[in-house]
C-alpha cells in the first residue's frame, strides 16, 4: 500500500546537477528530468503502455458500443439448446467461442459461464474502475499529505506534534484490516438497495485507500520542510512579512515538486493492486465491475477455461508492472543518484 | 534512554486505547441501528418485530450509551463478564473477554487461541525463508557490485516486487499444487502432531512468501552493505590483510543488518496480522481466513472486531519493540 520506509528513504531531494551541454540556461529541474526520462528506453515503453491502457478504460464505452457488448447484462438470451449451458456437466460454459468452440469474433474473450457477460466488456470496464479508484485515491491522499506535511513541518511544535502521533496512529493500523471492517458496515447499511450499495463501496474502497496511504507522504514532505524552512530564502520572506499560507504554497510547494511526482508515481500501482486484491477477497467492490472480482469468479474454472482467469490477471500484472517500472524511472530521473 | 521508553510505551497504551475505542465505535455503532438488530433478523423473516428488537436491545445492553457499553466491554477484556447475551442465551465469558461468536457460540478468545498456531506456522516459515535468503543475496550483491549478477538481482527484484501477491500465490497453487501437483495439498495441519505433514503442507505457502519478499530484502541488504563496504574501518580491515568473505561477514555485515532488522521487526508484526490473502488462497484455517469467514451472514461482529483488534495491538507491540531494539543498537534515536 502506498509507498513503502525503503522507497521513501530512496525518494530525491531534489536534482543539484548541472545538465550537460553547452546550454546552461533556462531549464528547471522537472524539464531536466523529463528530457532524461525520455532518453530513458523501459520508461518510454512502460509509458506507452499505460497510455493505452488508460486510452482503453477511457473510451471503455466507446469501444463496448463499436462491438456492441455489455459489461453487466448478459449478451445472448438464455437458450440453452443453442448457445449456452447454465451450469450442470458442461460447467454453465458457453456453446459457443472459447474455451471449446475456438475463437469467436463477436466475443473476443469469450462469454463469462453462467452469466453469459463479455469478458472483453468486463475487462475493459474493469480497468477502468481500477484505474478511476487509483486515480482518485492519489490525488487525494497526495493533497491530505502535502497539506499535512507543509503545515507539520513548518509550524513545529504542538501541533506538529498531534500531526505526527496521528500518523503514526494510521500507519500502525494495517489498510486490509481497515477495509475488513468497512465491508460489513456498508453491506448492512444498503444491502436492500444493490445500485446505491455499488457506489457506496466505490466511494468507501476510494475512503480506505486514501484513509490509509497519506502517510508516507506526510513524513516525507515534513522531513522535506523541516530542512527548507531553515533557507534564507524562507526566512527572507518571513522577514519581509509574506503570509505563512502565502510561504508555504507560493514558496515552499515549487522545492517540494520532485519529491510529491515521485510519491505519485509510486503509489499510483500501489493503489491498482489494493484495489483489485481487496475485490479478490470479496471485500472491495461487487457490485461494479472490477478486475479483482473477475479472477476471483475465474478461478474456479481455472482448468475448463483459463482464458477467463489469464485475461484478468495479465491485465493486472501488465498495468502494475508497466506503473511500477515507470515510476522507477521517474525517481531516477529526478534524482540520478539512487541508481548506485 | 529511560524516559525515552516509558515516553514511547505510554504512547503506545495511548495508541492501544485509541485503536480500541474506534473498532469500538465502529462495529458497535456504525450500523444503521445497532448490533441487536443483526441478532434479530437471525429469528427467521416476518420473527424480528419492533418489540423483539427493543427487547433484545435492552438485553444485550445497547440501549445503553456507547460510552457505558465501552466501559463494560473494556473491563470484560480484564476481568471477563459473566452474563454475555447472544441470541436469546445468556453465557459466560472468562477474561480476556471479546465476546461470544455468533455463529459458533464459542467465547472469541478461544477461536483466537485455535486459530493463531495457523498463522504465527505461516509467517515464521515464510518470514524465515525471505530474511535469510534477502540478507544472503543482497550481501553477495554488495560484494559482487556492478557486475552482471548484481544487475540481474537488481532487475529482477523491481520486476518481482511489481507484481501483486496475490496473483503469484494463486497461480502458484493453482499450476503448481493443483495441475502439475509438484506440492502436495496446502493447508494447515498442526505441528505437533505430525512435523513432516505441517512442513509438506505448508510448503508452497512459506515459499511463496519468501520468494516474493526476499527480493526487496536483498535490495535494502545491498544498499545498507555497499554503504557499509565504503566505511573506513572496511579498507582497514581489508588492507590488513584480512580475507575478503571474513570482512564481508564478520565486519560489514554487522553493521549493515540493523537496519534490515528494524524493516524485518515491522514486517513480521504485518505478516502475522495479514496473511489474509495467502490463507484465503492456499485454505490455511488461520486469523486472515478467520476474519474472511465472519464476514458471510450473518455478520460475526465480535470475531471481526476481535481480529481487527488483536493484529492492530500485534502491530503497535512489534513497533514498540524495534523502537527500543533500535535505541540500544543507536542511541542516537532517543535524543530525536
Amino acid at each position: 500500500m502506498g509507498i513503502s520506509a525503503t522507497e521513501l528513504a530512496e525518494a530525491p531531494t531534489g536534482s543539484h546537477e548541472q545538465p550537460e551541454g553547452k546550454k546552461l540556461a533556462g531549464r528547471s529541474p522537472t524539464q531536466i528530468a523529463l528530457q532524461r526520462l525520455r532518453k530513458d528506453k523501459l520508461a518510454v515503453v512502460c509509458g506507452i503502455i499505460v497510455l493505452l491502457m488508460i486510452l482503453a478504460a477511457v473510451f471503455a464505452p466507446v469501444i463496448c458500443n463499436i462491438l456492441n457488448i455489455y459489461p453487466t447484462t448478459a449478451t445472448i438470451p438464455y437458450d440453452p439448446s443453442k448457445v449456452l449451458h447454465f451450469g450442470g456437466a458442461s460447467f454453465g460454459l458457453p456453446k459457443q467461442g472459447p474455451p471449446e468452440h475456438g475463437y469467436w469474433a463477436a466475443h473476443p474473450l469469450g462469454l463469462a459461464p453462467g452469466t453469459a457477460v463479455d469478458n472483453l466488456a468486463r475487462l475493459l470496464y474493469g480497468l477502468r474502475t481500477s484505474l478511476l479508484v487509483a486515480s482518485i485515491a492519489t490525488i487525494a491522499s497526495i493533497l491530505i499529505g502535502v497539506v499535512l506535511g507543509l503545515i507539520a513541518g513548518f509550524s513545529r511544535g504542538w501541533l506538529d506534534r498531534i500531526i505526527m502521533f496521528v500518523t503514526d496512529l494510521f500507519l500502525s493500523f494495517p489498510f486490509i484490516l481497515g477495509a475488513l471492517a468497512m465491508a460489513p458496515i456498508l453491506v448492512a447499511h444498503f444491502q436492500h438497495n444493490l445500485n446505491t450499495l455499488a457506489r457506496v463501496q466505490l466511494f468507501s474502497l476510494i475512503f480506505i485507500l486514501v484513509i490509509f496511504g497519506w502517510m508516507g507522504l506526510t513524513r516525507l514532505i515534513r522531513g522535506q520542510v523541516l530542512s527548507l524552512r531553515e533557507r534564507e530564502f524562507v526566512m527572507a520572506a518571513q522577514v519581509m512579512g509574506v503570509p505563512t499560507s502565502r510561504i508555504l504554497f507560493k514558496e515552499l510547494l515549487p522545492n517540494l515538486v520532485a519529491p510529491i511526482v515521485v510519491a505519485t508515481s509510486l503509489s499510483l500501482p500501489g493503489y491498482v493492486t489494493a484495489e483489485a486484491g481487496l475485490s479478490y477477497l470479496g471485500i472491495g467492490l461487487t457490485g461494479t465491475p472490477s478486475l479483482g472480482q473477475t479472477i476471483n469468479d475465474a478461478q474456479s474454472y481455472w482448468q475448463q477455461y483459463p482464458l477467463y482467469l489469464w485475461a484478468p490477471v495479465i491485465t493486472i500484472t501488465v498495468l502494475v508492472l508497466a506503473l511500477n517500472l515507470l515510476g522507477d524511472s521517474v525517481r531516477d530521473a529526478f534524482d540520478p543518484r539512487t541508481r548506485r | 534512554m529511560t524516559g525515552f521508553i516509558v515516553r514511547r510505551v505510554l504512547t503506545s497504551i495511548l495508541v492501544v486505547i485509541l485503536t480500541s475505542i474506534f473498532v469500538f465505535v465502529l462495529f458497535f455503532k456504525g450500523l444503521g441501528d445497532s448490533p441487536a438488530r443483526n441478532y434479530c433478523e437471525k429469528l427467521g423473516p416476518g420473527k424480528c418485530t419492533a418489540q423483539k428488537l427493543d427487547s433484545i436491545k435492552q438485553q444485550m445492553g445497547f440501549d445503553k450509551s456507547v460510552a457505558y457499553n465501552y466501559g463494560v466491554w473494556a473491563k470484560g477484556v480484564f476481568v471477563g463478564r459473566d452474563n454475555v447475551y447472544v441470541d436469546g442465551k445468556l453465557y459466560k465469558c472468562p477474561a480476556p473477554c471479546l465476546g461470544i461468536s455468533i455463529n459458533t457460540q464459542n467465547t472469541v478468545w478461544s477461536e483466537l487461541k485455535q486459530k493463531y498456531p495457523a498463522t504465527i506456522t505461516l509467517a515464521v516459515g515464510g518470514a524465515s525463508i525471505y530474511l535469510v535468503l534477502g540478507v544472503l543475496l543482497g550481501a553477495l550483491a554488495a560484494r559482487w557490485r556492478g557486475t552482471a549478477a548484481d544487475r540481474v538481482l537488481v532487475g529482477s527484484t523491481l520486476i518481482v516486487s511489481a507484481i501483486p501477491f496475490y496473483l503469484v500465490a494463486l497461480l502458484a497453487w493453482i499450476y503448481l499444487s493443483l495441475q502439475l501437483k509438484i506440492f502436495p495439498t496446502t493447508g494447515y495441519y498442526p505441528i505437533t502432531q505430525n512435523p513432516g505433514k505441517t512442513i509438506s503442507w505448508m510448503m508452497l505457502p512459506w515459499l511463496v512468501i519468501g520468494l516474493t519478499n526476499c527480493t526487496s530484502y536483498a535490495r535494502f541488504t545491498r544498499g545498507q552493505m555497499v554503504e557499509t563496504l565504503n566505511e573506513d574501518y572496511i579498507r582497514t580491515a581489508m588492507s590488513k590483510g584480512v580475507k575478503t568473505n571474513r570482512v564481508l561477514f564478520k565486519h560489514a555485515l554487522r553493521a549493515a543488518i540493523v537496519p534490515v532488522i528494524t524493516i524485518f521487526g515491522l514486517d513480521f508484526a504485518t505478516l502475522l496480522a495479514g496473511t489474509i490473502f495467502t490463507e484465503r488462497i492456499f485454505d490455511i484455517d488461520g486469523i486472515g481466513k478467520w476474519s474472511l469467514d465472519a464476514l458471510s451472514t450473518p455478520i460475526d461482529l465480535q470475531v471481526i472486531s476481535a481480529g481487527v483488534l488483536v493484529s492492530s495491538v500485534l502491530i503497535v507491540v512489534a513497533n514498540l519493540l524495534v523502537d527500543i531494539f533500535y535505541s540500544f543498537l543507536d542511541p542516537r534515536v532517543s535524543v530525536a
